[in-house]
């Protein structure tokens, strides 16, 4: 089960760098492209709308799949950013406590979140909602990858949920810690 | 008085989220919740999945993860190594020397990397120790640094400003060419102190090492100058409407890529590297807008912002008035907060005011990002400051006093902003024109 888990976090973490990647080469082509077809046009005076079909809405959609599927990811690297200036010297029990308030918080909201993106899908499927473009994309299609990286979030939010109750610290405890140590560390460099 | 009164519940619980630790995008969800289910009759669950999704996916918002993706991949050239080597030969002849290589430093890294805690402690890093070595004044070596990790975000591309662009609906492209003017000026008036304060000073500013020949400096700057043409070439392209800031920062990437390939520091290894962590800055931001666009839309729902606005507009202030009040608030936000996180959080209240009052929202964006990052320094709970007393040992009321003078040059930078507008303004309108 900790080995699936933690599959899943890091294939979605990486099934975001793929959207990443994708977007770059879509926008390169385009640029590419219109650049070729204005090249032809100053050498022939012809236009031949050299171009990626529907390429600013392709980018949009891998933006969204990119963004929702390293949620989880990005939660488990401590990379979300919080304000730690409170509680950043409590300890022990009082700790665990807050981040057993911080987690139910966020597990909570993710989980009405991915249920109302389920409807919403649900809805776009069942009503065979295009995309405006010259290319009509069914939208569900996109919106399922929101669906899936909030879904996995949750996951992982309960994950961490759990872990906690248990009296094991968060996941993203350590990288948090690095990144305050990296401090102490040049500290001492210098 | 009283039709504030839902505000003041929901600003009690973004406070007391965000106080115990809630992530920020989380605590921006939780309020916009919290408005819609308290105050309105509208679906809640519907209004946040649509919301949200249609703010996601933007063409416009592309370009973040792609400059961001870029600033990953320079970060791992040998940008940063080089930035003393490169710049210092330049720098001799001009009084305080090499005091001026933190802040043109700071400006070059903080435009690509977005982040001025990340620039403070990454050229911080690497001139605070060699500084010291050669003798130069350390309280001033600490000032420049705290001072320019701010001055980046400003000069084109710039990741908070495309915050702020996707959270108000202003064009990027405008907002980056409106950013150009300001940072020089802040550039000019920090490399101006520091040089006023090597003449007052001298014993602060150890001896040159020497004139260096034409072919040195061009020979010691290779490393740095394609990335200063990258920028160039971005503000460029994107000022002459030859490409939208999306496709800049696109280009950006294949260019950055090109050039690390080039210098040898492109490794499967450090592409993995710079990739993900691309993925993890930019999904943490998204996350962050998408609660701020789902807080937005919530409090247009609650109406609580016009009220807001209705009522400031009864109190019969002026704008400059109304801007001492808010730059006065920015800067005690600025003080929990990061800049991008302030950004987002105001935004989705203060707008309408700011319509209201009158201001240009392009010139509103300069000002708010000039304004929080001062507050990052500001004495004595700046979020720098703490970077910096990490990064160099000493107390934070030393590292307050040593960034105050830099605090009040940007204070004199807001004032003269607000002042003379067309600073921010006249670039982005002569852009329109053609």
């Amino acid at each position: 089960m900790r080995t699936f888990l933690d599959r899943l976090y890091l294939f979605s973490g990486v099934a975001s760098a793929v959207c990443l990647v994708v977007i770059c080469l879509i926008v390169v082509a385009q640029v590419s492209l219109r650049f070729a077809d204005n090249v032809v046009f100053l050498l022939t005076g012809d236009r031949y709308g050299l171009m990626v079909p529907s390429a600013a809405e392709f980018s949009g959609f891998f933006l969204a799949a990119a963004s929702f599927l390293a949620l989880a990811y990005t939660l488990r690297h401590g990379a979300h950013i919080r304000v730690n200036l409170f509680i950043r010297n409590i300890r022990g029990r009082a700790r665990n406590m807050i981040e057993i308030f911080c987690l139910a918080v966020a597990g909570g909201i993710s989980a009405f979140f991915a249920w109302n993106t389920l409807l919403m899908v649900l809805d776009s499927w069942q009503f065979h909602e295009v995309s405006f473009g010259i290319v009509p994309v069914p939208l569900w299609i996109p919106q399922s990858a929101m669906l899936a990286g909030l879904a996995i979030l949750t996951v992982a939010l309960l994950d961490d949920l759990v872990a906690v109750l248990r009296g094991r610290p968060p996941s993203y405890r350590a990288h948090e810690e690095a990144e305050a140590s990296l401090a102490e560390e040049i500290e001492r460099e210098i | 008085m009283e039709q504030l009164y839902p505000g003041l519940v929901l600003l009690a619980i973004l406070f007391f989220m965000l106080g115990m630790g809630v992530w920020v995008a989380f605590s921006l969800l939780a309020v916009a919740l919290a408005g819609l289910a308290l105050f309105t009759n509208a679906p809640v669950g519907q209004a946040m999945a649509t919301t949200i999704w249609g703010s996601s996916n933007s063409w416009a918002l592309a370009a973040l993860p792609m400059f961001i993706w870029m600033g990953e991949i320079l970060f791992r050239t040998r940008l940063s190594e080089d930035m003393f080597r490169g710049l210092s030969p330049w720098l001799t002849r001009i009084p305080g020397r090499l005091l001026h290589v933190n802040i043109l430093g700071c400006a070059i890294f903080a435009a690509v990397s977005g982040s001025s805690a990340a620039t403070a402690a990454t050229i911080g890093r690497m001139t605070i120790p060699e500084l010291k070595r050669r003798g130069y004044d350390s309280r001033m070596s600490i000032g420049t640094l705290a001072g320019s990790g701010t001055l980046g975000l400003l000069i084109p591309p710039s990741i908070i400003l495309i915050v702020y662009g996707v959270a108000t609906d202003q064009s990027i492209a405008r907002l980056f060419i409106a950013g150009v003017l300001p940072g020089l000026l802040l550039v000019a008036l920090f490399m101006g102190y520091v040089t006023v304060w090597a003449l007052l000073h001298p014993e602060g500013v150890p001896a040159g090492e020497g004139r260096r020949t034409w072919r040195e400096k061009l020979y010691t700057i290779r490393h740095l100058a394609p990335v200063m043409l990258l920028i160039a070439a971005i503000i460029g392209s994107i000022y002459a409407g030859i490409a939208s800031p999306t496709e800049a920062a696109a280009l950006g990437v294949v260019f950055a890529l090109l050039l690390s390939l080039l210098s040898g520091s492109l490794t499967p290894e450090s592409f993995r590297e710079a990739l993900m962590g691309a993925v993890r800055t930019s999904a943490m931001i998204a996350f962050i807008l998408a609660g701020a666009s789902f807080l937005t839309v919530a409090m247009g729902f609650t109406g609580i912002p016009r009220e807001l606005a209705a009522w400031i507009g009864a109190l019969g202030l002026t704008p400059y008035e109304l801007l001492a009040a808010l730059t006065v608030f920015f800067i005690i936000m600025g003080m929990f907060l990061d800049g991008i996180s302030v950004v987002v959080l105001t935004t989705s209240v203060i707008i309408p005011m700011i319509e209201q009052a009158g201001l240009d929202l392009i010139w509103f964006g300069i000002y708010i990002v000039l304004v929080v990052e001062m507050a990052q320094i500001t004495p004595p709970v700046g979020f720098n400051l703490f970077v910096l007393q990490g990064l160099t040992g000493r107390d934070i009321l030393y590292i307050a006093r040593a960034a105050l003078p830099f605090f009040l040059l940007l204070c004199a930078a807001v004032a003269i902003v607000i002042a003379f507008p067309g600073i921010a303004t006249w670039l982005p309108q002569s852009m329109m024109a053609h």
